[in-house]
């Protein structure tokens, strides 16, 4: 029942009370809501127009004109750098989202639509990985990786992000929601192999399920600081998360770069907000939606 | 485990493995190309090193700039724990070293490095050396610790600037009493080594070796004697109990409201980056001492350069090493692009002729700091140095937020007994 | 089914990824907890140092550690604050969204959603201006309308300065998901309920939280999981204040232990021993509400 709503994009689910009186308290709470998430958002976006002794000296909410000063002086750093940062955190982000997005509809796939021995251990073991804090395994995955000699490649922090048991977890939600059965059957009937099928069938169908796992998963690369600051020597290699980070712990005979970091922070959320922005009519999740099957 | 773990790593990326290469054991050739990667955190040492690699086609050094001393003393531990990883030479901070030297990630350099005892002072050397024979880095900077204090509120309010400790106590109620919002400083819980410095003019040295033991000596009446000061200062309300180095210290060196700062010999540096519109107010003098007649000091900051032990090219890293800490043109560079204070003591003829720009009113700066060098108390650092310093963040934390007076010598008595179980439980010999 | 091994081969990519990224290190991980190093005499001289069994005692040290329990309760009391905040704010704004009684719903939900894109890192940053009294607009304001505001990082609010990072970080997303949960409510349920006179309030308790009651429980799972795992935004907060230590949460003393100790056997320890208080923390929560969530179809 409720699943099959799962497919539907949002923007087919016409709002059904949308002629309905609108209730000022509903408003403003909502506008409330909405002023209590913005209100870092807006001081980072005025933080950034001041200039270093700006940023501790006048009000806080009163923008100056440095915008631009900031950007160029960040762009500027070490020839560049920053940008090398972002270009690298998209590549990681990326790279990572995509390869674990199809690795967890294989996956997910496999659980949701195969009756086969050992599928009640490994949907123990993605929950079980589910749990599992990212603090933990970063040291002994560094002390693993270095074995092989691939620590301070882009491959340390690439190769962790590729297995995302959230990921198989959603995607087995979302095949067993969108992929009828019969669809499959009668695609084997006119005699697709089980990876066309696979390919051809129940991808499209799980479409709008992998947009969303993309893109969680591209968010928590994006986010991760933990994995990339352990993996990595060379500052040329790190995504924007370690190198800001890095601008702001300088040790003790350094000044903190407050105002180039500010002005980094600002950037380095716009491609995030601009990703969800244009996904959004695609993305959607039904945690409760596999319980929900009658 | 590791084994079958390798083996399907290695199957399933044969390829790049194969691409990345890795550097083999190489014969010693002199005429051959060898690449170095050089972890610092120092601003601009990458333009510093261009000045080697210009001149030496042979021996090329890559600039890996790292967060600051403590993230790059963790990531060469672990890439040494793991075997491969670390760099070939490292920034390492003196109290550092015995940490480093315990777990074998830098080389002894003695046969590369060891005729350059005479270009430091015996307190730099004796931090590479430990006292033994070996060579374990050569220094790069020293920290000689500074009185950095706003000349023209200093004025305004009649204050002299303070000789000994109690006057600075005096200096610090009158400052606070004018205006309340005023401080002449703060206690930092967040800077074990602005506090070891301070401990260290007072005649501490928290570690030490005795024959074939270590001391450690946290609590010792040195330290209590400075612990007990800062203490009172804070229980009485004349000095701030906030963290140096958070954006709220920095609003109060703009703003006037953080009046002193004891810092080092790199502090126009911090002050420029932190507080550049109040350039041309600060003055710095020496330390106040805790006895007028024994002028004394502390360092906080320094560090030396290190070839650790999982290069494959010592004898270029070494040589490398050597050219950027004592040669003219490279001392140059670091003090006048790397904004360090070298630690080879004809730097001060060669590169050290001008005061820094933050201080351009004040063309004694450098006189000053060497003075302030030349009188720095001994100081040994142990091998657990990290443990008593991150037990220093945590106890001092909790003194300074109760600004009970007392609690600054509990403290003390936390931080000595942390550093003394760590190093028992790890198997060194302790004395007492 | 046509053929027997389909199954497996799709599942192979995953399989051998989560044997060499998350299985492998976390059995690295237990033998690293029973090895310790042990040095000789003043441990300088090249081999003073070997690596040896330890038996138990990293586990006995870590869980003896004066700082453990009361970084274990703190975690608790954390979790109860951000936990239920989180899930109700989200709740909240996900019926007003679904009500559609208002013209800002896509603003409002963009908004809300926003901070999830913001990394834990930068967030803790950004209100770390904003807590600081010397810095933040909001004591300013506050004060120029004659309220002295407490000092967020003091002690007796410190806790509290945590868990609002942590609410408005993962508010949005949480809502996002009860939002989708609602959407997909077939509207007859309710609308006979509308027709006899219920209000929204009415409609929302009685009918839409117990239909969307599989997400809540998954949501609160979840939540309940990160709130483990709290660990970027009391550790970049720690410089800023006197009252955070670097052994606040669990996870701060496994870091401190492994990179600031260089004692990565002390580390492993703690780790095994919160992975094991996860596991059983989560089952036992899924046993409780007796959950068909995690049940599998066919």
């Amino acid at each position: 029942m409720a699943v099959t709503t799962l497919v539907r994009p949002v923007a087919e689910v016409a709002p059904p009370v949308a002629r309905r009186r609108s209730s000022p308290t509903a408003t403003v709470l909502l506008l409330l809501g909405a002023a209590y998430c913005l209100l870092p958002v807006v001081w980072v976006l005025v933080a950034s127009t001041k200039s270093a002794s700006e940023l501790f000296t006048t009000f806080t909410f009163a923008p100056s004109t440095h915008l631009f000063d900031n950007i160029a002086f960040l762009t500027s750093y070490r020839d560049g750098l920053y940008w090398r940062w972002m270009v690298n955190s998209a590549v990681f982000a990326g790279g990572g989202a995509a390869v674990s997005t199809l690795v967890s509809a294989m996956a997910g796939f496999a659980m949701a639509k195969y009756d086969f021995r050992g599928k009640g251990l490994a949907f123990n073991l993605v929950l079980a990985g589910v749990l599992v804090p990212a603090v933990i395994l970063a040291v002994p995955q560094y002390l693993l990786l270095a074995k092989v000699g691939l620590t301070n490649t882009y491959w340390a922090v690439l190769l962790p992000s590729f297995i995302s048991p959230y990921g198989i977890y959603l995607c087995r939600i979302f095949a067993a929601a969108t992929v009828p059965d019969e669809v499959l059957e009668a695609a084997r009937m006119d005699g697709a192999s089980d990876w066309r099928a696979f390919s051809r069938v129940a991808l499209p169908m799980m479409r709008s399920g992998l947009v969303t796992v993309f893109l969680f998963q591209f968010v928590a690369i994006w986010n991760n600081y933990m994995l990339p600051f352990i993996m990595l020597g060379d500052d040329r290699l790190f995504p924007v998360t370690v190198g800001l980070s890095g601008l702001l712990n300088q040790g003790a005979t350094q000044p903190a770069m407050y105002t180039s970091v500010v002005t980094g922070s600002l950037l380095s959320i716009i491609p995030l907000v601009v990703l969800f922005l244009t996904l959004q009519r695609y993305w959607r999740v039904d945690l409760g939606a596999g319980a929900v099957k009658a | 485990m590791k084994k079958t773990f390798a083996g399907v790593l290695t199957a399933a990326l044969i390829l790049t493995t194969a691409c990345s290469g890795g550097d083999d054991p190489e014969t010693a050739d002199p005429g051959q190309k060898v690449a170095l990667t050089y972890w610092s955190w120092a601003p601009n040492m990458d333009k510093v090193v261009a000045g080697w690699n210009a001149s030496h086609p042979n021996i090329q050094v890559t600039v890996n700039k790292q967060d600051g001393g403590d993230p790059a003393v963790a990531k060469l531990l672990t890439a040494i724990k793991a075997g491969s990883g670390a760099p070939d030479v490292m920034q390492a901070e003196y109290q550092k070293i015995p940490t480093l030297v315990a777990a074998d990630a830098v080389a002894d350099i003695a046969q590369e490095a060891g005729d350059l005892k005479a270009k430091f002072s015996e307190s730099a050397w004796n931090s590479v050396t430990l006292g033994s024979e070996a060579v374990y880095g050569v220094p790069q900077d020293s920290g000689p610790m500074m009185f950095f204090y706003r000349s023209d509120i200093f004025d305004k309010a009649g204050v002299a600037v303070p000789k000994t400790w109690d006057e600075y106590a005096e200096a610090a109620r009158k400052i606070h009493k004018a205006n309340p919002k005023q401080y002449l400083g703060t206690f930092s819980s967040n800077d074990p080594g602005w506090f070891a410095g301070l401990s260290q003019q007072a005649g501490a040295s928290w570690w030490g070796v005795q024959g074939e033991s270590w001391t450690v000596a946290v609590n010792d009446a040195n330290t209590r004697k400075v612990a007990d000061f800062w203490g009172g200062l804070v229980q009485e309300g004349v000095i701030s109990n906030k963290p140096m180095y958070t954006p709220e210290w920095n609003a109060a060196l703009n703003d006037g409201t953080q009046v002193g700062w004891l810092g080092a010999v790199w502090g126009p540096g911090v002050l420029e980056g932190n507080a550049a519109s109040t350039k041309g107010k600060w003055k710095t003098a020496l330390l106040p001492d805790w006895d007028a007649a024994a002028p004394a000091n502390g360092n906080w900051g320094g560090s030396a350069t290190s070839v650790t032990s999982q290069s494959k090219h010592k004898a270029q890293a070494a040589e490398f090493v050597k050219w950027l800490n004592t040669d003219p043109a490279a001392l140059k560079a670091l003090a006048g692009t790397a904004n360090v204070y070298p630690a080879a003591t004809d730097a001060t003829s060669v590169a050290l002729t001008q005061p820094p720009a933050f201080f351009s009113n004040q063309p004694d700066f450098y006189t000053i700091a060497a003075e302030a060098g030349k009188i720095t108390k001994p100081f040994t650092y142990g091998p657990n140095v990290n443990v008593a310093y991150s037990a220093y963040n945590d106890a001092f934390g909790k003194a300074a937020e109760t600004r009970q007076a007392a609690a600054f010598g509990t403290a003390l008595d936390t931080i000595q007994q942390a550093t003394v179980g760590d190093l028992k439980n790890a198997g060194f010999t302790v004395a007492g | 089914m046509r053929t027997r091994s389909a199954p497996y081969l799709f599942l192979t990519p995953a399989l051998v990824l989560f044997a060499a990224f998350l299985a492998a290190p976390i059995v690295y991980a237990g033998y690293l907890s029973l090895r310790r190093v042990k040095v000789s005499g003043l441990g300088l001289g090249a081999g003073a140092r070997s690596e040896v069994w330890a038996g138990l005692s990293n586990y006995s040290r870590s869980l003896t550690d004066p700082e453990f329990v009361p970084s274990v309760l703190r975690v608790g009391a954390y979790g109860l604050i951000v936990v239920p905040g989180m899930l109700g704010l989200a709740l909240v704004m996900a019926l007003l969204l679904d009500a559609g009684r208002t013209r800002v719903g896509t603003f409002t939900r963009t908004a809300i959603f926003l901070p999830y894109a913001v990394p834990a890192v930068i967030a803790s940053l950004l209100w770390g201006f904003l807590y600081l009294p010397r810095v933040s607009p909001i004591v300013d304001v506050l004060s120029g309308v004659g309220i002295t505001a407490p000092d967020a990082l003091s002690s007796s609010w410190v806790l509290y300065a945590v868990a609002n990072i942590a609410i408005w970080g993962g508010t949005g997303f949480n809502m996002i998901v009860l939002y989708t949960a609602l959407r997909a409510i077939p509207t007859e349920l309710f609308e006979a309920a509308r027709i006899d006179g219920a209000s929204d309030v009415q409609i929302a308790l009685r009918i839409k939280i117990p239909v969307i009651g599989p997400s809540l429980i998954m949501t609160f799972l979840f939540s309940l999981i990160a709130t483990l795992q709290v660990f970027a935004e009391p550790m970049t907060l720690r410089p800023l204040s006197n009252t955070i230590s670097t052994t606040w949460t669990p996870l701060m003393k496994v870091y401190r232990d492994a990179f600031v100790r260089n004692d990565v056997y002390s580390a492993a320890a703690t780790s095994v021993v919160i992975a094991a208080a996860t596991f059983v923390i989560s089952y036992g929560f899924l046993k409780l509400v007796g959950s068909r969530a995690f049940s599998q179809e066919n």
